[in-house]
């Protein structure tokens, strides 16, 4: 009650970001679009395609949860990603005490690994006198994907070192749904990016959400007005920490392969210009920005073999040029910047 | 409170069902729709035929790195590919069939490596697959195509070996065929004491395992064994080793930053005291490093200097066709152009592309290559020419030749 007396003349604002009615236009026309495919494209590989990319738009997702609404600048969140994966390798594939767990057991064991490192880190990074914000946060990050980078390929028989780990699970129930390729694969990771973008929704319509924005807009204003600040980075991070790394697990069972790069501080970037080219701070952005970029990247690298990432550059510069908020910046009338 | 606020925070007004929301909720599910037909069509845009006539092209699929750190290769890769198929094209393709050849850039990255296989497979349904580079890549693509897949995989590249299976064939140089020869000449050369340099991955550790006893053989000592991260900033552990152990000479497998490892031995002032052998260093990466290098003896399958009638008309065609200062690499070029043709020996003796009776027909076929001839063995290996050079004055100059290396791969099919 105290500090909910605060909360809606402080933020000023409302909810899921202006202009509710386009939003919820675009998610009608996208969720369309996500059951009508299946139905029109009879390529199964590209509808297994578009699965992967539902789980980069997972991926995305968890990075505009902290960035767009947190203004945590994160250069390492394929950590969790490619964490998952490995977590997943290391509990179906080993042998030895309780392992290899079965599939679905070792996708728990991945986010409950995942929350909780990004929990310890949360500790170290938020909370007390030595706080870090900004371009501090960032270099943690970086320093986060980098050493992954160097454990993996250092881990020796654990990690499969630089050759990573070939995965010997598939994904669906053995004997019953196989849910590993095409459209059973297009399926389980369609509705995991359904339940992402619900459930991150839901996290950014509650009250930490609404503080979560005001942090990103002004933190010693609310750290001031009695918030518990750290607390709400924390549940953030952990929050989307959780979801790459489920995303992660999935996409690398489907891969059958992680490798060290999967962790690593590219494939975190990449993840960034998904976001950047979507539209920061929209949730829906950066899910169509991480299905368009790769589906761009992957036709255009067999199709201009020689000028195919001068083309992609000069596409992404134009898109930034002319869209400075992204593609779906138009979402998001509430940022200043 | 929570309940109370929640519409205020959730910005959005109780909503009753009007006519209106119909019609726009029913215009906006048409545009959806129409969306996902747009990409349907662009998706139908490509080529899909699933029918297999006998009078259909051939398809043979190429993952290669032409963009990344392994660009130089992935390229190498790509065109000796592409110039042998050409050939075989204009002299009326395989049995009359022709080669359509479809490129893919892997991008020096394992996703994409497992997403352009798929694609192959899947979308191109290809013959044949050909590539890829790295040996993460290499893993992945092994169980994409091969285990997942069930059709032929030709892998190129100089590797560790040991994989073993019905559809999969290795036409690099693999360690045994590349060590036997250099190490008796570093030792005549330097001197017994060896130490071994390695990156921290599977090829050097492997090839390491194999060099041993050949080293033993010849009489020699491995005074030190030191692996540094593929990409290490900071050699002085290196450094701290040659002192400490004082190698006669180093036989490195440091394929990434090899130039920086060197430097870091040349500002140390060791550069002049040990000898150096590799198994990696062909000729456009040689161009880099050429200074530091001097003096250095490399073995792989191909050099520009490399002595045999067909290394010449090769790299004539291969600068003709992609430019005049074009040159292949040393491991995968000309792997990959033996590895064309003798597929098409081996589709015309099991007169089907029928990946098992393609992979049941090429063992013991033999094919007269660019550096000689070239046999694949019983473990689906290559039995081929390793030529060693050393590098004087800038340039590599051929030391000798050696015919019909065997690769001592055991693998009982």
């Amino acid at each position: 009650m105290r500090r909910g007396r605060w909360r809606v003349p402080l933020l000023g604002l409302a909810g899921s970001g202006a202009a509710p009615g386009s939003r919820r236009r675009v998610e009608g026309i996208l969720l369309l679009a996500l059951i009508a495919f299946p139905l029109v494209i009879q390529d199964t590989f590209l509808i297994d395609r578009l699965g992967r990319y539902f789980l980069f738009a997972a991926f995305a997702v968890s990075v505009d949860l902290i960035w767009g609404y947190g203004g945590l600048f994160t250069f390492g969140h394929a950590a969790f990603f490619g964490g998952g994966g490995y977590i997943v390798g290391m509990l179906t594939t080993h042998d030895a005490a309780f392992l290899p767990v079965p599939l679905w057991a070792a996708l728990i064991g991945a986010v409950l690994a995942m929350a909780l490192f990004a929990l310890a880190l949360s500790y170290f990074v938020f909370s007390g006198r030595g706080a870090l914000r900004g371009v501090e946060f960032a270099v943690v990050t970086l320093a986060v994907a980098v050493a992954a980078e160097r454990l993996t390929n250092a881990g020796g028989s654990v990690t499969g070192g630089q050759n990573g780990i070939l995965m010997s699970s598939s994904l669906g129930v053995p004997g019953v749904i196989s849910l590993q390729q095409g459209y059973g694969f297009y399926a389980l990771a369609g509705l995991l990016l359904l339940a992402t973008y619900v459930g991150v929704q839901r996290f950014l319509n509650s009250r930490s959400g609404l503080i979560l924005r005001g942090i990103r807009d002004n933190e010693d204003r609310i750290d001031l007005l009695g918030y518990d600040v750290p607390a709400i980075k924390r549940r953030a991070f952990v929050l989307s920490a959780a979801i790459a790394a489920l995303a992660g697990a999935v996409f690398y069972v489907h891969e059958g392969i992680v490798s060290p790069s999967a962790v690593g501080v590219s494939a975190s970037t990449l993840v960034l210009l998904w976001v950047v080219l979507g539209g920061r701070g929209t949730l829906i952005g950066p899910i169509v920005g991480a299905i368009l970029l790769p589906h761009l990247t992957a036709t255009l690298s067999g199709s201009l073999l020689d000028t195919w990432l001068v083309a992609v550059g000069v596409i992404l510069v134009a898109v930034i040029l002319v869209l400075p908020s992204g593609i779906f910046g138009f979402l998001n009338r509430e940022r200043g910047t | 409170m929570e309940v109370n606020n929640q519409g205020i925070l959730n910005g959005l007004p109780d909503h009753q069902l009007t006519r209106r929301d119909v019609v726009r909720g029913a215009g906006y599910g048409g545009m959806g729709i129409a969306l996902a037909l747009l990409l349907a069509a662009c998706a139908t845009g490509t080529p899909n035929s699933s029918t297999s006539g006998s009078r259909e092209p051939i398809k043979i699929g190429i993952l290669a790195d032409l963009t990344g750190p392994f660009t130089t290769y992935g390229t190498s890769l790509a065109r000796s590919a592409q110039l042998a198929i050409k050939e075989i094209n204009a002299k009326g393709g395989i049995g009359g069939r022709q080669i359509t050849v479809i490129v893919e850039d892997t991008q020096t990255d394992v996703s994409a490596t497992v997403d352009k296989a798929r694609k192959l497979i899947q979308s191109d349904k290809v013959d044949l697959v050909m590539g890829p580079i790295g040996s993460d890549a290499n893993d992945a693509t092994y169980k994409t195509v091969v285990e997942d897949g069930a059709k032929l995989l030709f892998y190129t590249e100089t590797f560790e070996g040991g994989k073993c299976n019905e559809l999969y064939f290795s036409f690099g140089a693999v360690p045994a065929q590349q060590i036997r020869p250099l190490i008796p000449v570093l030792q005549q050369k330097y001197g017994p004491k060896v130490m071994l340099f390695g990156a921290d991955y599977v090829w050097p550790r492997r090839s390491f395992e194999i060099a041993k006893p050949i080293i033993a053989e010849n009489g020699g000592t491995v005074v030190a064994e030191l692996y540094l991260p593929l990409i290490a900033e900071d050699f002085s552990e290196l450094v701290k080793t040659v002192r400490d152990t004082q190698p006669d000479y180093i036989f490195s497998l440091y394929p990434a930053v090899w130039g920086t490892a060197l430097k870091a031995l040349d500002d140390a002032g060791l550069l002049d005291t040990v000898g150096i052998g590799t198994i990696f260093l062909g000729d456009p990466d040689f161009a880099g490093v050429a200074d530091l290098a001097e003096g250095s003896y490399t073995a792989l399958p191909f050099f520009t200097v490399a002595d045999a009638p067909g290394v010449k008309p090769f790299l004539d065609a291969y600068s003709a066709d992609f430019g005049a200062d074009q040159i292949p690499s040393g491991g995968e070029g000309v792997g990959a152009y033996d590895a064309v043709y003798l597929y098409k020996m081996a589709v015309e003796k099991a007169g089907s592309t029928d990946p098992k009776a393609v992979a049941a027909a090429l063992p013991g076929l033999s094919f007269d290559g660019p550096t000689g001839s070239v046999t694949i063995t019983p473990s689906h290996y290559l039995q081929q020419t390793i030529n060693l050079v050393q590098a004087q004055d800038g340039k590599y100059a051929l030391v000798d030749s050696f015919p019909n290396m065997d690769p001592e791969e055991a693998c009982s099919l």
